[in-house]
């Protein structure tokens, strides 16, 4: 994508002056909407939009997998590290037990080709692997919300594997944010079916069952994504397209509904003075705990109105 | 401002109002009067009589539509004209474009069209006097009149045998777009007219790119003076501009994109009635589908009494 100069100039110096290119101050959000559990085929679905612009899909599919081998241990080893670095009071003892009995999310994200048009192939791709990693870290993560020892089914063999696949549809800016909407819609709506397991003389037996599903324990302090984003000297949420080029940096932090900062992440090419930096990161927490909580509503209304049997509209 | 609700639609169908042609069958695909709307993979007819036109192709003998959009037919020859294209240019039309590419002599300019369009270095005014040769070391500072990504408002010139359009900015009006922002509707939403260049009394500049980019800008009154500007022809130097003037220009943006999401016409009077509508909200109010309605109908309301009159 490409912008002019004088364009740059116009966006640049309205955010400055506090009125962007639409009319939104610089802490105002376009219209979300939001829709779960359109896709029968999978675990758990959510749609996330933002009013002609980005446009996400994710969909959760579990499958009962092997706990990660020895390779794959020395990460979870290395997470077990950061539980206890995080003062969660786990001794040496429980967190090498842990590391045997722990599921994982698996995540991705692709770019459907409508939304690739807007932008440059190589950026795509970049931006498609970026995302996918900063999923996977942040809902493995100590702070992911979701409690990995619970998806294990038999310690030291058999777990369930979360796979969250994110379909970027169409590109209308701030993509992370509605990334981070999507994916914990789609996990408050993932039905997990309930696996039993019996103990027979020293051998595990597990049974998955048809009928009975519980809800993955945790999804409510799964954290969002606020991203704010430094033009000129100022700094804005949810950015257009063309407001995206104009900035210089981006601060997203990963909040969850208790207010906990659960992550943060740099990107683009430009440099933050501290102050500037403490600003986003706080307006980022009070922004995203609000986000967190506006979703929460939505999404314990989708479960209503799921217990009532309403149909999902979806694409129709 | 910060609010999530489900989807208009979805909406809708919750609350039991699904007015919007929820199910297929209230929709009467076909045979609304003379008027035939049909959707690609669609039978026109069956008859082998008909030709096939644009936006059409035959299998098994019937005629079947590529296209969604409505059936034409002059004579024998069947046509399907799309509800929804790329943009279609004209010799004389007024488009907005953005640059993308230098070449030898050349800009490629993006009109969203099928592909790009070309601006010769002899098709624009260079700085100077209009009437001069052009020299080796124009061509060598090309990109200090136009860059990639600079936005252009010009005419389109003529043809080349491949479709691709060439474009001229040989006046004063035409040139490198300043002072404003850019908003992007539908190009059939923009009819030929005779004013492309309106003079809002909110003291704004709208430029109709017929290709569907609306240019809205701060008023600059065009001197004779800046013609012979070599400064001021291409410079990328915004105006200074007070808060309300962003407002306003922010204003004229978001009516014309609510005219533009809602499927209006957008010419003069059409944003003129729709700007007025608009006093009541906040700007940014105006980014709310239901506010956009609210305008856009009283809008119409206007101009259909304007009409009879």
């Amino acid at each position: 994508m490409l912008i002019g100069a004088s364009e740059r100039d116009f966006i640049t110096k309205g955010v400055e002056s506090g009125i962007r290119a639409d009319g939104r101050g610089p802490l105002d959000f376009r219209q979300f909407f939001l829709e779960t559990g359109m896709i029968t085929q999978a675990s758990g679905s959510c749609r996330a939009t933002i009013d002609f612009g980005t446009d996400v899909l994710a969909g959760v599919k579990v499958q009962v997998g092997d706990i990660e081998g020895r390779v794959d241990s020395d990460e979870a080893q290395a997470d077990g590290a950061m539980v206890e670095d995080a003062g969660a009071g786990d001794d040496a003892e429980t967190g090498a037990q842990s590391r045997g009995n722990v599921g994982r999310v698996v995540c991705t994200v692709e770019c459907s080709p409508a939304a690739k048009s807007v932008l440059d192939a190589r950026e795509v791709d970049d931006m498609c692997n970026e995302y996918s990693q900063i999923l996977t870290r942040t809902l493995n993560g100590p702070h992911g919300g979701l409690d990995l020892q619970k998806l294990c089914i038999i310690p030291g063999s058999t777990c369930w594997v979360v796979n969250v696949d994110v379909l970027i549809l169409d590109y209308g800016g701030n993509v992370l944010d509605t990334i981070f909407m999507a994916v914990r819609g789609a996990l408050h709506n993932t039905r997990l079916p309930k696996a039993t397991v019996e103990q027979t003389d020293g051998h595990f037996e597990f049974d998955i069952s048809d009928d009975e599903t519980e809800i993955l324990a945790g999804r409510e302090s799964v954290p969002v994504a606020m991203t704010l984003s430094k033009i000129g000297t100022s700094r804005i949420v949810d950015s257009t397209p063309l407001e995206a080029l104009c900035s210089a940096a981006q601060v997203t932090v990963f909040v969850n509904r208790a207010g906990n900062v659960c992550g943060l992440q740099k990107s683009g090419k430009g440099s933050l003075e501290p102050s500037i930096l403490i600003d986003m990161i706080e307006t980022g927490v009070k922004l995203g705990t609000e986000l967190a909580e506006k979703l929460d509503a939505v999404l314990d209304r989708e479960e209503r109105d799921r217990l009532s049997h309403i149909e999902p509209t979806g694409f129709r | 401002m910060l609010e999530i609700s489900l989807p208009p639609r979805a909406q809708a169908r919750r609350a039991g109002t699904a007015a919007d042609g929820d199910d297929d069958d209230d929709v009467d695909m076909g045979g609304a009067g003379d008027r035939q709307l049909v959707t690609p993979g669609e039978t026109i007819t069956t008859d082998p009589a008909f030709m096939r036109g644009h936006g059409t192709f035959t299998h098994e003998q019937a005629l079947v539509a590529s296209v969604a959009g409505v059936v034409e037919r002059v004579n024998k020859l069947v046509s399907v004209r799309p509800l929804k294209s790329r943009y279609n240019g004209e010799i004389g039309d007024v488009v907005v474009g953005r640059i993308t590419e230098l070449g030898p002599k050349r800009w490629k300019v993006d009109i969203k069209g099928r592909q790009d369009a070309v601006l010769l270095l002899s098709s624009i005014n260079l700085p100077g006097g209009v009437q001069r040769r052009k020299s080796e070391s124009d061509e060598l500072q090309m990109r200090s009149f136009f860059a990639e990504g600079d936005l252009v408002s010009a005419e389109v010139q003529s043809f080349f045998q491949d479709g691709g359009a060439s474009l001229q900015t040989r006046n004063i009006k035409y040139g490198k777009l300043r002072n404003g922002s850019l908003v992007m509707v539908h190009s059939a939403q923009i009819k030929r007219s005779k004013s492309h260049f309106i003079v809002l009394s909110c003291g704004v500049d709208v430029v109709l790119g017929v290709n569907g980019y609306v240019w809205v800008s701060k008023h600059v009154p065009i001197t004779p003076e800046m013609e012979s500007d070599p400064e001021g022809l291409y410079s990328n130097q915004n105006e200074p501009m007070t808060e309300s003037e962003r407002e306003t220009i922010a204003r004229v943006c978001n009516v014309i994109a609510a005219l533009g999401r809602q499927n209006c016409e957008i010419h003069e009077s059409a944003i003129v009635y729709a700007y007025d509508a608009s006093l009541d909200y906040a700007v940014k109010e105006l980014l709310k589908v239901p506010v956009q309605e609210a305008i856009v109908s009283q809008a119409s309301a206007l101009l259909r009494q304007a009409a009879t009159q």
